[in-house]
């Protein structure tokens, strides 16, 4: 609120309601801590402190194949070309498969020597940062309740995503700013759309807003100025409702809703003003650029959207969602499920991935931001480590085995939580579900999972239902 | 507490004696589950003037009479009073003329609309299935306007109830009964979770359905979150686990689906009149037939031979009936597909036509068609697919599949397909189409006798071996059927050339028009033949009508399965086979239905609606009360109306509650007559000022020391700007308005699009409701996530509800439209087109001094902009 703008300025909002204002209402405004107690987006005390200030999370979608990615199994090449056959074996699509080693090899990364696949150069670079939980499993084979319960918890539809449970409990340290905001993938939305984001049953203010990623789009609906409307016709618009809202408040001074409704349209005009240049991604160094590939047509959707989920981290937006990965149906797929080429589907998804979420990783640290900054990786799913069908080159839907990964914000790097056995069936060690990482994230933030609920029909409602525990092996 | 609970959940299952003793056990403090108290008392402002008297506090004086009928306007209607009504009740000076402006508003149907979207909120009212693939329910607003008509019709609240339990199965069975039925499945429904291949997954979702089906009936009606109690006994509330599945139990035959929703008694009549039509079109029709052949006999005489020199393999002219002629290969009419005057008629729904099993085709090959297309924007259909199974390998001739109006090659996973641009644009005309698949892999798709393309495919050409392939015609493999009527079908063991096929469009199918066939006749016989046309063409109509079961999204059933109880939920843990009953926490009913383990669904739904609505069961009459208290005052006298457990509010005021659920009974379940007893109260009509003294004491206002303000909801808040517009269109009923492009890709991917003209000028209850579509005005004002049982909204007030305010062109429109309106109201003159603007959206005059600011407003940036400030400001938004 510091600097002048053309558009609205303090002294027309201000000096303007001078003739019915009540001076107290005037004072009030002007003060700044006043202002922040009614903005919708401020900022809320937390349960206590925690490491982590805001948090990126990264939704790979399609279902990313953990053998091939985090979790390596040598077994699957001594066993390659096997029928596999196992009564607890189920898979989406119900064909039998041969067991089918990785055609990726695996690295031992950074100085603990975590393993990464090939598929992720860049990535490799980042392992003494990265904690993976390689002992996930979750509810559902199917894209939509297992994308419902990777951003909700709950594998129907009418929960809060973690952005709007986030915004709910914290606020945004930037009143100017929605608290949450979601990066689709240009390619199309994932499954279940705009309901991985919904605020639920909590208010609707803390529903994510989705940005257009798209470079040249408007980035937020109705931003924009229409261009049949004058800067002076608004300006003076702006001016007269002022006025008028002003006077009505005068008539209701004890009003404090009117007076919030007025402080709207006066953050709508700041993020008229500010949205534009957070967004212009053009204004980072060809150094920056080149660190999250958005000049390489592979890599621009993605990079455009990590370079954005960036800028607008730095600016106090509390959750950012970002998608990798478009939508279902059509072929090539533009997402990570690979039923029909497991080489080409993910060759081709990782080089989205790699580059891009490496640069982000680099780019917060060397601003001395990924201590404050949670990255959370996830998938709905796993991939079997068989191939779907007796003579398929993909892999089916594999809820029973995959891999997280968490970074900066507290997170201790450089380490694995858990096992699956031996061919990555079936976790082995320390089984972690969403609840559990939804649980960790939120006491990153300094939330206590079990204590922020909220009520709705009958249920105090959390986040994590009535499980989750905290990952505490992954806490610095 | 939980070992008397995990007792009483003992008892529970050994039959009433027990169960009355348990029952009370566990209800015994909990006041919803009472009877309502018998209350002397004389009205509602009685026992709100009593609260507020013991807290040394009074209702405010009457608000003014233009502040009281913009409320009720906005409450009853959902848009502001106009002008005319103003003045009209401002003269009005008997004593009564408040509780006649209500009746007034009650009186009208825009009561209904308004109202109906209240309930709508509550009951989770959804038209597209949700989940990954989102799909239209295109049948589903059958319920959205029975919940109008029956609120317009004040139609008994009891009844009300129990139609949407049960009205299919309870007499007197009616169409709107029928279509009650759809608030059972209005909730969301996995079609991918419901297909797939895993039993125990399929399993897991049916249980998800029905807890969505559970909780909507609990809420709704009685404040009772049976839900909490799927996984363990209810925390709070004496709900054991047992209870949520005797309750399943008695919706285990309830499926999502589509049914019709005509009676049985109409169904029967249909029955029986489509047998009489059959009989009467078959004899005049083998009549036509017979005439016709004889002309076409006499006709082919006299014509040339050879009238078909490129040969096809296979052909269907259905002057003859569906099978194909050259070889006599049977055809099949399937789904409501039918022939009429030599044509092949299909609805676009499942209306298509099936071959017998092919010869062999071989890679080389035409397929054309002769076709009348009744929907440009129809997606996805085929003239012809050529299907071989197994595999679902197929080459089809679809129409607007990737791109809309576009021919395309149809093939499996896309194959063989590129997509060629061209654009339909003539509807209902004859279009000739054909795909030639020619040596070198090259295939040419053409149009009218030109071809639109040629191409190479990404995959090499197929062969159908013999026995293997079959046609279907109007139908592409799987699922994409076509609206439209076929004239001919030709198949071409061969590719034409392009000179060919220009021939065969110029040449045209072989027909002969009407006036030929009847001039070949006698004189007599061409007359007759003419008046058979006409009466066969009528039958037809007829029969179409005898035949139709126009359909509703409501409840499918069928017989129940056994339910057992889940431990902790888990469907891998079934217990003991429950009885269907109701809940035995509510004391004063027996929650024995007098039902089996083998009862029908019917009985099972019955005798559950009976025991909702029997006049002893203290929370429907409750819960109802309070829903109208709380959309009239903001917030109801227990402050959460889907939640009278113990873990939801607490009544601000017990007796009141009470008084009007007793009331509401005794006013035989009147809504309309609950709205006047709160209307007509001093406590409704005080006025909004502000009392800091009481603001002090209660700064919530519970104890309604003043009108609370309101901010319009979103769709009030629409409405309203059409309204002031004057470009409402207040046509009632019928299919939704549907605001976006629809791009199909598996998933349904609505992309939001402001709209125009007039069906797009409708009222907001009107918009189809799509789960996943976002429309930033509407959400922005708070509008809920359809699949969530909203009892209370919540207000908002954010940076990008005013951007949606400022700049959305909907608002933009709507501001221009007010300008132009005003000019044509009131003239030129300036100042008076700011008077109207005043009233219009304010109900009164401008200041001087408003009046002064507005004028130079104008003169400097148009009146359109001082519309936009108008409806953007604070006062139209509220009400008070």
């Amino acid at each position: 609120m510091n600097e002048e703008t053309p558009l609205l300025s303090r002294r027309n909002f201000l000096w303007h309601t001078a003739n019915g204002f009540g001076a107290a209402a005037l004072s009030w405004m002007m003060q700044r801590d006043a202002f922040a107690a009614v903005s919708p987006y401020s900022a809320k005390r937390s349960h206590y402190a925690g490491k982590a200030k805001r948090v990126i999370h990264i939704c790979s979608t399609g279902g990313v194949s953990h053998v091939d990615t985090f979790d390596p199994k040598p077994e699957l090449a001594k066993r390659h070309g096997q029928e596999y056959k196992d009564p607890r074996y189920d898979p989406f699509f119900g064909q039998p498969g041969r067991i089918r080693r990785s055609p990726w090899g695996f690295r031992e990364c950074g100085q603990a020597g975590v393993p990464i696949s090939d598929l992720f150069p860049h990535l490799a670079t980042c392992a003494d940062d990265i904690a993976f939980v390689n002992s996930m499993h979750a509810k559902s084979s199917n894209h939509t309740p297992a994308t419902f319960q990777e951003n909700t918890g709950f594998t129907i539809n009418g929960f809060p995503s973690l952005g709007a449970w986030l915004s709910y409990g914290l606020g945004s340290e930037n009143s100017d700013l929605p608290a949450y905001v979601v990066l689709p993938d240009a390619r199309g939305l994932p499954a279940g759309g705009s309901i991985n984001w919904t605020s639920g049953f909590l208010p609707a203010v803390h529903q994510g807003v989705a940005f257009n990623t798209q470079a040249g789009v408007e980035p937020i609906p109705n931003l924009r100025t229409p261009d049949s409307v004058t800067g002076k016709a608004r300006r003076a618009g702006f001016d007269l409702l002022a006025d008028f809202n002003a006077d009505f408040s005068a008539q209701h001074p004890h009003d404090d809703v009117l007076r919030a409704r007025i402080r709207s349209y006066e953050l709508a005009a700041q993020m008229q003003l500010s949205v534009p240049g957070i967004v212009d991604v053009d204004r980072e160094s060809p150094a920056t650029r080149e660190l999250y590939g958005v000049d390489d047509p592979d890599t621009l959707g993605f990079g455009r959207s990590c370079l954005l989920a960036r800028r607008l981290s730095e600016r106090g937006v509390r959750f950012l969602q970002l998608f990798n990965g478009g939508a279902f149906g059509g072929r090539p797929r533009v997402n990570w499920d690979a039923h029909e080429d497991l080489v080409d589907n993910h060759g081709r998804q990782a080089r989205t991935l790699d580059k891009p979420v490496a640069g982000l990783i680099k780019d917060l640290k060397s601003r001395g931001l990924l201590d404050e900054t949670l990255i959370l990786w996830t998938s709905e799913f796993g991939r079997t480590p068989v191939t779907q069908g007796l003579t398929g080159k993909g892999r089916d839907h594999h809820p029973d085995a995959f891999t997280v990964w968490m970074a900066g914000g507290g997170i201790k790097g450089g380490m694995r939580h858990g096992s699956t056995d031996e061919l990555g069936f079936y976790v082995a060690e320390k089984p972690a579900q969403f609840y559990d990482i939804h649980a960790t994230m939120l006491h990153l933030n300094g939330m206590d999972h079990t204590r922020l609920t909220y009520y709705h029909n009958g249920i105090q409602r959390r986040l994590t239902d009535v499980h989750g525990h905290v990952l505490h092996d992954l806490l610095v | 507490m939980n070992l008397l609970r995990t007792i009483c959940a003992v008892l529970l299952c050994f039959g009433y004696t027990w169960m009355t003793t348990a029952a009370e056990l566990l209800n015994a403090d909990h006041w919803a589950y009472h009877p309502p108290m018998e209350i002397a008392g004389d009205g509602i402002d009685e026992f709100v003037q009593q609260r507020l008297k013991a807290s040394g506090l009074t209702l405010n004086e009457q608000a003014n009479r233009r502040t009281l009928i913009r409320r009720l306007t906005f409450d009853l209607h959902g848009v502001p009073p106009t002008p005319s009504e103003v003045v009209e009740f401002l003269a009005d000076k008997s004593s009564n003329a408040v509780s006649r402006l209500i009746d007034r508003l009650l009186k009208s149907p825009r009561y209904g609309e308004r109202w109906a979207r209240h309930w709508l909120d509550v009951v989770r009212f959804s038209e597209s299935q949700g989940y990954e693939r989102d799909k239209i329910r295109p049948d589903s607003w059958h319920y959205r306007d029975y919940v109008i008509r029956s609120l317009n019709a004040d139609k008994p609240y009891d009844q009300f109830a129990r139609e949407q339990i049960a009205g299919d199965v309870i007499q007197p069975v009616t169409q709107d009964s029928i279509k009650a039925t759809g608030f059972l499945v209005a909730g969301p429904w996995d079609e991918v979770g419901n297909g797939q291949r895993s039993r125990i997954m399929r399993m897991h979702v049916r249980e998800e359905e029905l807890e969505d089906i559970i909780s909507a009936v609990g809420q709704t009606f009685l404040g009772v979150t049976i839900n909490c109690a799927r996984c363990h006994d209810h925390k709070t509330d004496p709900i054991p686990q047992a209870d949520y599945y005797s309750v399943k139990a008695v919706f285990e035959g309830v499926f999502h689906g589509t049914r019709t929703y005509l009676t049985p008694g109409e169904v029967k009549q249909r029955e029986a009149d489509a047998v009489r039509l059959q009989n009467a079109f078959n004899k005049a029709e083998q009549r036509r037939r017979q005439l016709k052949r004889q002309a076409i006999e006499i006709l082919s005489r006299r014509k040339t031979p050879g009238q078909s020199p490129l040969r096809p393999m296979l052909r269907w002219t259905f002057d003859e009936g569906p099978d194909d002629l050259v070889r006599g290969l049977s055809g099949q009419l399937r789904d409501g597909a039918k022939i009429e005057d030599g044509r092949l008629i299909l609805d676009g729904k499942k209306a298509h036509l099936v071959s017998a099993k092919l010869p062999r085709l071989p890679k080389t090959k035409t397929l054309e068609g002769w076709v009348q297309l009744n929907d440009l924007e129809q997606r996805a259909g085929a003239v012809i697919s050529i299907h071989h199974s197994p595999g679902n390998v197929f080459d089809a001739l679809v129409y607007g599949e990737r791109r809309p109006r576009a021919w395309m090659v149809g093939s499996d996973f896309f194959k063989r397909t590129l997509d060629l641009a061209n654009k339909e644009s003539e509807a209902d005309q004859l279009v000739h189409v054909a795909i030639t698949y020619g040596d070198g892999d090259t295939i040419t798709l053409y149009r009218n006798g030109r071809a639109i393309g040629s191409y190479k495919p990404r995959n090499p050409l197929i062969e159908f071996e013999q026995e293997k392939a079959l046609v279907y015609l109007g139908r592409r493999t799987g699922s994409g059927y076509l609206k439209g009527e076929i004239e001919e079908i030709r198949v071409y063991d061969r590719a034409l050339t392009a000179e060919e096929v220009r021939g065969s469009f110029e040449n045209g199918p072989v027909l002969f028009s009407r006036d030929q066939l009847v001039a070949a006749l006698s004189r007599t016989e061409g007359k007759e033949y003419r008046s058979l046309i006409e009466q066969t063409a009528g039958l037809r109509r007829q029969l179409a009508e005898a035949r139709a079961r126009p359909l509703v999204y409501a409840a499918r059933t069928a017989k129940p399965k056994p339910t057992p109880l889940l431990a902790r939920g888990d469907i891998k843990a079934p217990g003991e086979i429950m009885t269907p009953r109701a809940l035995a926490g509510v004391a004063s009913l027996n929650p024995h239905l007098g039902l089996n383990k083998e009862s029908s669904d019917a009985d099972r739904r019955r005798r559950f609606a009976e025991w909702l609505t029997h006049p002893d069961n203290p929370l429907l009459a409750r819960v109802l009360v309070n829903r109208v208290w709380h959309y009239h005052f903001g917030t109801g006298l227990v402050d959460t109306p889907s939640d009278f457990g113990v873990s939801g509010g607490r009544p601000s005021h017990p007796q009141l509650l009470d008084w009007l659920a007793r009331q509401f009974r005794e006013d035989s379940w009147s809504i309309k007559q609950l709205h006047r007893r709160i209307l007509n109260s001093a406590v409704y009509l005080q006025s909004s000022t502000f009392n800091e003294t009481a603001a002090h004491k209660d700064a919530d206002n519970r104890l309604l020391w003043r009108f609370p303000p309101k901010r319009l909801e979103a769709e009030a808040v629409r409405d309203s700007l059409l309204a002031l517009s004057g470009q409402i269109n207040w046509e009632m009923g019928g299919p939704g308005y549907r605001p976006f492009d629809l791009e199909i890709n598996n998933t349904h991917f609505y992309h939001t699009k402001d709209k125009i003209g007039p069906e797009f000028n409708r009222r907001t209850i009107y918009r189809i409701g799509v789960q996943s579509l976002r429309e930033s005005l509407l959400d922005s004002l708070d509008c809920p996530d359809l699949s969530t049982k909203t009892p209370v909204r919540g207000v908002t007030t954010t940076p990008i509800q005013a951007l949606a305010l400022m700049n959305d062109s909907f608002v933009q429109r709507q501001a221009q439209f007010l300008a132009k309106r005003l000019r044509d109201d009131v003239g030129e003159n300036l100042r008076n087109q700011i008077r109207q603007a005043y009233r219009l959206v304010f109900g009164r005059s401008p200041t001087l001094s408003e009046t002064r600011r507005a004028e130079a407003h104008a003169n400097e940036h148009g009146l359109q902009q001082v519309c936009w400030v108008l409806m953007n400001s604070n006062e139209f938004i509220h009400v008070r």
